[in-house]
């Protein structure tokens, strides 16, 4: 720091050491922002006023014209591999480290929007040939369709800013639907390679992690046993003991050093089998079609009892007598008919006209059944009051206001247009260009625990466009929708510079009944 | 990743008892049987029934001569006179209606002398007795009394070519016209009579300045009259309301030139009305049928095609503004409201200056739908209507912190 520099002028351009005055100097310098003030909300040609705002511009840029002082020593060296567009670090990262960067072969990179945002923030130094990159060429060569452009970088440099944490989307370590379901964490790491995984003792090969929940491991016994089809017991083997089970396994599996989850099914037959001596089914398939299983329900005559089951199907120790079903027999297929008194009335009033129809004078005169129906459509209109241009035309009304219906079930009954959501119909459509996501955000608050293996469920993921550029669709925001997951997708809409944040989110009008 | 739902802000004071949802009876003695009249590409309602039950059942449509509920009537002041409670006017005003209906007179081909003749005749002051007589709201009918008036100067039945105010009925003359609030009688004992009697302040013109003679009521005259020039008030709906009273209920009939409608015809009068008719109408069924109210002419207030209500206006706030947009099979924009970000920045910030949310309702229409199926209204089965919600999130960090996005 104590070296002196030539006051060559032409060297001067390329000083960055500085003599012991200028650092003094520069360290020293007033470090407060100045103040706006009030707002003039319109220019009225004063002396107070025109004075007023040439102070506060001169102050804007002074302090927009500073130059930026470092000490070297703070500053981590790297360099800029075109090649792999990616930036190398040569002296060992600061804080930084702990929510950007990736490693790969030994050596510590950035990516090239990392790269600019630390340059701008004073902390790190790219050489390209030897020679220190300014902002200018930071800007320049970092920035390019195959990284991140312009405003892709200055929505990631405002997010970085205010804290978050921001990291590429890939799109491959988003899980699938199923995976969501059983609530694997993800596996990858943000450079897109598989971590090293412990070993598990398991017979098939599916990615186990370190967890041990007993809760999950039963259902995802059922569950995947269901989707498997090779040889294994069937579910409802299981679930006649699975606490037993779940004891064995559970004991077996917590000796292991990762706990993986070691329910597969040799495990379990093995947990099985070495407490149960009677091998009954052990891995012979079970062929349904021959076991007959009795239909309570049908009308055809059935004895009124039950067998009892074959042994062979029910677990060990279990004996089931003959089962008499005569009176639940009895119980179904009775249809009760509740009738008050007036309907009552009604119903046997009908009964007993339906045998004068015959002697009914207009009926006698229909010569034919065309006449008898149109007949009964008059009686009908007349005694309904329907009004004829709306119920007797091809399009009649949804609702006869003279059958009431609660107003639940009339308006379930109006409800003739569908809703959809926005995953509906998207394996349809092509991907886009135009709109895709760039960035995951994380939250901010997470930064003292966050891992660069396993960040988590981004809170946001960001798509970026430009203010002039055209708005969304449904097109787009079902796209996206599809590519996201449930995470929610904000568009950060950019101009020059001033960046605003919009979210297009599905929703599902709730059903409002008052009574 | 759905937005979740908010619930509707409830007003400060709610004035109003609610009835009931539609205005379909829940009793199958009552009929639903309304009728409305198409004149000038305008559904109107204009029996003052009809138009209470419309609108205090569903809050459908807006009173002509009103903000929203058809509450129109000649004077704020309403006092009660020997057993009758009547609709008080100051002198002046009092004037300035019959000249009003001197003036209409004169426009008929009448010369002055008949028409001073007719006013003279008009203004003589009236029995209590004979407004009794005549007895509490004739409805729609035609009352002894003003059937006597008709005879006298059948002139003062104004033809239908005048202001589309006054009542073009010549069967019906004040005894029909007006749905101002005279439904209900607020004592059992006064008698409320049809809108063709007011109270007349006499010394109007002095109780302005003179207060000390207002506060000796005693000193106040009251003379009964009759009403000049009776307005009534219609309800007007708009075309989705209409269609969705006639369509989805079936408890109204639009009746243009005095011939009811089908509900075809009325599909196709209105599309060549309206070009967008099927979208807005689409989205207008899908929030009525999820119990929501849905009022259109928010346009001029707020920018938006509709105001989603809960219960219905006089309860809660509105909740959502929504958009409408139409959209084909592949999900691509036919621009009914081309957006650009400027414009849907602006409408969110107003949007959220009005404390509600903006909600974007498209409706797919399927790509196989032909023009012939358009025609009936059965293709609104085919159609699918998605919503979304806009919003603006905020990326400073007390925001983050306060709730998700």
């Amino acid at each position: 720091m104590a070296e002196r520099n030539s006051t060559d002028s032409a060297e001067s351009r390329y000083s960055e050491i500085l003599s012991p005055s200028e650092l003094f100097a520069a360290r020293s310098r007033c470090h407060k922002i100045p103040v706006r003030g009030q707002k003039d909300f319109f220019p009225n040609d004063s002396d107070e006023q025109r004075q007023r705002l040439e102070q506060s511009l001169s102050e804007h840029w002074s302090l927009t014209s500073e130059e930026r002082v470092e000490r070297l020593g703070n500053l981590v060296k790297a360099t800029w591999i075109p090649s792999d567009q990616v930036v190398e670090l040569q002296s060992p990262a600061g804080k930084f480290w702990q929510t950007m960067g990736f490693s790969a072969n030994g050596k510590q990179y950035l990516l090239p929007e990392e790269a600019l945002y630390l340059m701008e923030c004073g902390n790190l130094q790219v050489f390209y040939k030897d020679l220190p990159l300014s902002i200018q060429d930071g800007y320049e060569r970092f920035l390019s369709s195959n990284t991140v452009s312009l405003l892709q970088y200055q929505v990631f440099g405002h997010l970085k800013r205010l804290g978050y944490v921001v990291h590429r989307f890939d799109p491959s370590s988003q899980p699938s639907t199923y995976a969501r379901q059983l609530n694997l964490p993800q596996s990858q790491d943000k450079a897109g390679r598989p971590l090293k995984r412990k070993r598990s003792v398991s017979p098939t090969p599916m990615p186990t992690s370190s967890r041990t929940e007993k809760q999950d491991s039963t259902t995802e016994m059922m569950e995947v046993d269901k989707d498997e089809k090779d040889g294994k017991p069937p579910g409802s083997h299981l679930t006649t003991s699975p606490e037993t089970l779940e004891v064995q396994c559970s004991a077996t599996s917590t000796a292991d050093e990762d706990g993986g989850r070691t329910w597969w099914a040799g495990d379990v037959l093995e947990c099985k089998e070495s407490n149960h001596s009677t091998t009954s089914t052990s891995s012979s398939r079970w062929d349904f079609s021959s076991i007959p299983f009795p239909d309570l329900g049908s009308r055809e005559s059935l004895s009124d009892s039950l067998t009892s089951p074959d042994p062979s199907l029910l677990p060990g120790g279990l004996a089931v007598g003959v089962c008499d079903v005569a009176t639940w027999r009895q119980k179904i297929n009775l249809r009760k008919v509740a009738m008050s008194s007036k309907e009552q009335g009604r119903e046997d009033d009908r009964r007993r006209r339906r045998g004068d129809v015959n002697k009914d004078r207009e009926v006698q005169q229909c010569r034919n059944w065309t006449e008898y129906q149109e007949l009964m459509a008059r009686r009908q209109s007349r005694c309904d009051g329907r009004p004829a241009h709306l119920w007797n035309r091809e399009v009649t009304p949804l609702h006869d206001p003279r059958q009431p219906l609660p107003t639940r079930e009339l308006l379930e009954k109006i409800s003739v247009i569908k809703s959809t959501n926005l995953l509906e119909g998207v394996s349809r459509l092509k991907e886009s260009d135009e709109w895709g996501i760039c960035f995951s955000v994380y939250q901010p608050d997470s930064v003292a625990e966050f891992k660069k293996s396993n960040p988590g469920k981004p809170y946001s993921h960001m798509c970026v466009c430009s203010f002039d550029g055209p708005v969304p669709d449904l097109r787009a925001i079902k796209l996206l929708a599809s590519q996201t997951g449930d995470v929610p997708v904000v568009f950060a809409v950019v101009d020059y510079g001033d960046i605003s944040f919009y979210t297009f989110k599905d929703f599902q009008l709730p059903l409002d009944v008052y009574p | 990743m759905l937005a979740e739902f908010r619930a509707p802000r409830r007003r400060n004071r709610v004035h109003e008892e609610y009835e009931a949802p539609l205005p379909v009876t829940q009793s199958p003695e009552e009929r639903s049987d309304f009728r409305a009249e198409l004149i000038n590409q305008h559904v109107l309602v204009r029996n003052p029934d009809h138009i209470q039950r419309i609108y205090n059942q569903g809050y459908f449509g807006k009173g002509i001569l009103s903000r929203a509920r058809p509450d129109h009537s000649i004077s704020d002041q309403w006092e009660q006179h020997k057993g009758l409670c009547l609709p008080v006017v100051s002198q002046s005003r009092y004037e300035e209606r019959l000249k009003w209906a001197g003036a209409a007179l004169s426009a008929q081909g009448l010369d002055d002398e008949a028409v001073s003749q007719i006013l003279t005749k008009l203004s003589q002051p009236v029995e209590a007795e004979d407004v009794r007589r005549e007895g509490p709201r004739p409805e729609g009918g035609v009352c002894p009394h003003t059937k006597r008036l008709r005879l006298e100067s059948q002139d003062l039945n104004l033809s239908s070519d005048q202001d589309s105010d006054y009542d073009p009925d010549p069967g019906s003359n004040s005894g029909s016209g007006s749905g101002s609030d005279s439904d209900s009688d607020p004592d059992p004992e006064p008698v409320v009579p049809g809108p063709g009697f007011v109270l007349v302040d006499c010394d109007g013109d002095v109780r302005s300045t003179d207060s000390e003679s207002r506060s000796g009521s005693g000193l106040q005259v009251r003379e009964l009259r009759h009403n000049p020039v009776s307005v009534s008030e219609y309800l007007q709906l708009s075309v989705e309301e209409a269609f969705f009273l006639v369509y989805s209920l079936g408890c109204l009939s639009v009746h243009l030139h005095q011939e009811p409608l089908s509900i075809i015809q009325l599909w196709r009068t209105f599309q060549s009305q309206c070009p967008h008719f099927i979208s807005s109408y689409a989205a207008y069924h899908h929030f009525r049928s999820k119990g929501w109210v849905p009022k259109g002419g928010g346009g001029a207030k707020y920018g938006v095609d509709f105001m989603l209500y809960r219960k219905g206006p006089p309860f809660y706030h509105a909740s959502y503004s929504v958009v409408v947009e139409r959209v084909d099979d592949a999900f691509r924009d036919t621009a009914l409201r081309p957006f650009s970000w400027r414009s849907l920045a602006a409408l969110n910030r107003i949007t959220a200056n009005v404390s509600k949310e903006l909600m974007l309702c498209y409706i797919i229409y399927p790509s196989d739908l032909s023009e012939v199926e358009l025609e009936s209204p059965d293709c609104l089965s085919r159609l699918k209507v998605q919503e979304v919600m806009v919003s603006r999130w905020v990326s400073s960090r007390e925001r983050a912190e306060q709730d998700d996005i």
